[in-house]
């Protein structure tokens, strides 16, 4: 793992309303790693994630990709710098068969169709689904699949980074494995990085670098997964102060 | 007295020819609408604008008005493209009543135009090289009618494969589906939107072309295509080009045969009747998916 800044973000902060959603967060993103982003509901991990991938529009702060300025950028000009992501809730082209919705991402980086409906299904394929499912419209497979089928879309515009915003929810155990796998998988194998929002501690702990703990839209600390689990501060984020 | 079978059969397929090219009117706003959320009720107001314009061009060109579509496709697109930055692209996303003030605007003020300049008076074009009938034996082919409504098939056609086979196809209808992960995949969603509305009203042109190698222009006949485009749409179920095809002439045929049986006075009012009753059955339409 080379110690390249891939993405920093400097200052970050959103508000809605009298709500801050994003207090002056600074962080940074490595080439090639897996980081973790946890913290209680309401951190603000969301919220980071779509001020850098251009949803929305931050109130204060930069956001540097590869040292390029992309603060406040229109979200498909993200996307062709390098940037996906997928989302908590699925949500799939519903009368696109699979193939399709993933050629469309593909198409980012090829205008030839053929092209990329062979590169969709080398991704499908690689993320484990079987060719038999290609023709399946989006509103026709399992969740799990769903889940799969995003992760291919987004992978599909060859992304130098990737977010994924709670990929394991609603899933069964043996299913969130799954997932681990792919996800080391497509690490390792594709050598995109990735930013993984997550609730699951047992996923998330198990296959990031490193994590960093959001609380109340702030950055609350970060560091190797095991020092971030005995840290107190991260205790107490989630459980509240100890009784007395 | 009651109407001969040849009657019939000539008007049924009269109906046919006629909502193939219903199914050319109806598919740019199916696609505005499908793609953008924006109902353009001055849909039909452009085909209106679209007869005129082929009514006096094909006259002072002394030529057949199929031909004018040369220069009403291009025309309309850019016509389209700017109505769509000055006018669409402010109430993207504002509350539905400021999209329909906003289009049902734009479509009174193209009707007083045509009134302005050209009086309530319909006016057709006199010259066509295809205004001859073709006798058949039980039935005669209107080869004006004949041509627009193959015309018409190989452009919804046509539409349907840019939609499903083309990479322009594939991020025009990610884009409907979910503007905010289109745009995630790197599809400039605003020019998505842009080449949509100026699609659509290009396709409006062209209609009109076709239109008047056998139709009549006026400037009421903007409200009675829209809202038999609408009906058409709404029949088909806002599902792909077959159910397009299917409600349009489904359209078509009640129509031609309300003329033919009834009376011309209630050739619109009849399509809607049979749809209003078809809704308390099927609220998701004839071919769209409950």
């Amino acid at each position: 793992m080379s110690d390249a800044v891939l993405l920093e973000v400097v200052n970050l902060s959103k508000r809605f309303g009298g709500i801050t959603a994003l207090n002056n967060v600074s962080m940074r993103i490595t080439k090639g790693e897996i980081l973790g982003i946890i913290g209680p509901n309401g951190a603000g991990k969301t919220t980071l994630v779509n001020c850098v991938t251009g949803i929305y529009k931050p109130d204060g702060g930069k956001v540097l990709f590869l040292g390029e300025d992309i603060t406040g950028r229109q979200p498909h000009f993200i996307a062709l710098k390098g940037i996906a992501r997928t989302w908590q809730k699925i949500r799939p082209f519903y009368n696109m068969t699979v193939i399709e919705a993933v050629t469309a991402g593909a198409l980012l980086r090829t205008k030839d169709v053929l092209k990329a409906r062979e590169e969709a299904a080398e991704i499908l394929e690689f993320v484990g689904i079987p060719r038999s499912k290609f023709e399946v419209l989006g509103k026709n497979i399992a969740l799990i699949e769903h889940k799969l089928v995003d992760l291919a879309r987004a992978i599909a515009t060859k992304p130098k980074l990737l977010f994924l915003d709670e990929v394991v929810a609603g899933l069964r155990p043996h299913e969130v494995d799954v997932i681990a796998d792919v996800v080391k998988k497509v690490n390792r194998e594709m050598g995109i990085t990735l930013g993984v929002i997550e609730h699951v501690m047992r996923f998330v702990m198990n296959i990031s670098d490193r994590i960093v703990v959001l609380h109340e839209g702030r950055l609350l600390t970060q560091g190797k997964p095991a020092e971030v689990a005995r840290d107190p501060l991260v205790v107490e984020a989630y459980l509240g102060t100890k009784p007395v | 007295m009651l109407p001969s079978s040849n009657l019939i059969l000539q008007s049924v397929l009269d109906g046919v020819f006629l909502g193939f090219l219903y199914s050319l009117m109806a598919l740019g706003l199916s696609l505005v609408f499908g793609v953008m959320g924006i109902i353009n009720f001055a849909h039909g107001d452009f085909i209106m604008l679209g007869s005129y314009l082929v009514w006096i061009l094909a006259n002072s060109l002394r030529s057949d008005p199929s031909l004018m579509s040369v220069i009403t496709v291009p025309l309309f697109f850019t016509i389209g493209a700017a109505i769509y930055v000055a006018i669409i692209r402010p109430v993207l996303g504002k509350e539905p009543l400021i999209q329909i003030a906003v289009t049902v605007g734009v479509g009174y003020v193209l009707q007083n135009l045509a009134l302005m300049m050209f009086r309530a008076e319909p006016r057709a074009v006199q010259i066509s090289y295809l205004n001859f009938y073709v006798n058949l034996g039980l039935v005669s082919v209107h080869t004006a009618k004949l041509t627009s409504a193959l015309l018409s098939l190989f452009i919804v056609l046509g539409v349907h494969y840019l939609l499903t086979k083309t990479w322009v196809g594939l991020a025009i209808r990610a884009t409907a589906y979910d503007k905010e992960i289109a745009s995630l995949m790197g599809i400039n969603v605003g020019k998505i939107f842009l080449l949509v509305f100026g699609l659509g009203i290009s396709l409006t042109g062209l209609a009109a072309s076709l239109w008047m190698t056998f139709g009549q222009a006026d400037p009421y006949i903007g409200s009675s295509f829209g809202l038999l485009t609408w009906v058409i749409i709404a029949l088909g179920g806002l599902g792909g080009v077959s159910g397009l095809l299917a409600s349009s002439i489904i359209v078509g045929v009640i129509q031609s045969l309300t003329m033919t049986l009834v009376s011309p006075s209630v050739s619109l009012a009849i399509p809607y009747i049979v749809f209003i009753i078809v809704l308390w059955f099927r609220p998701q339409g004839l071919f769209g998916k409950g």
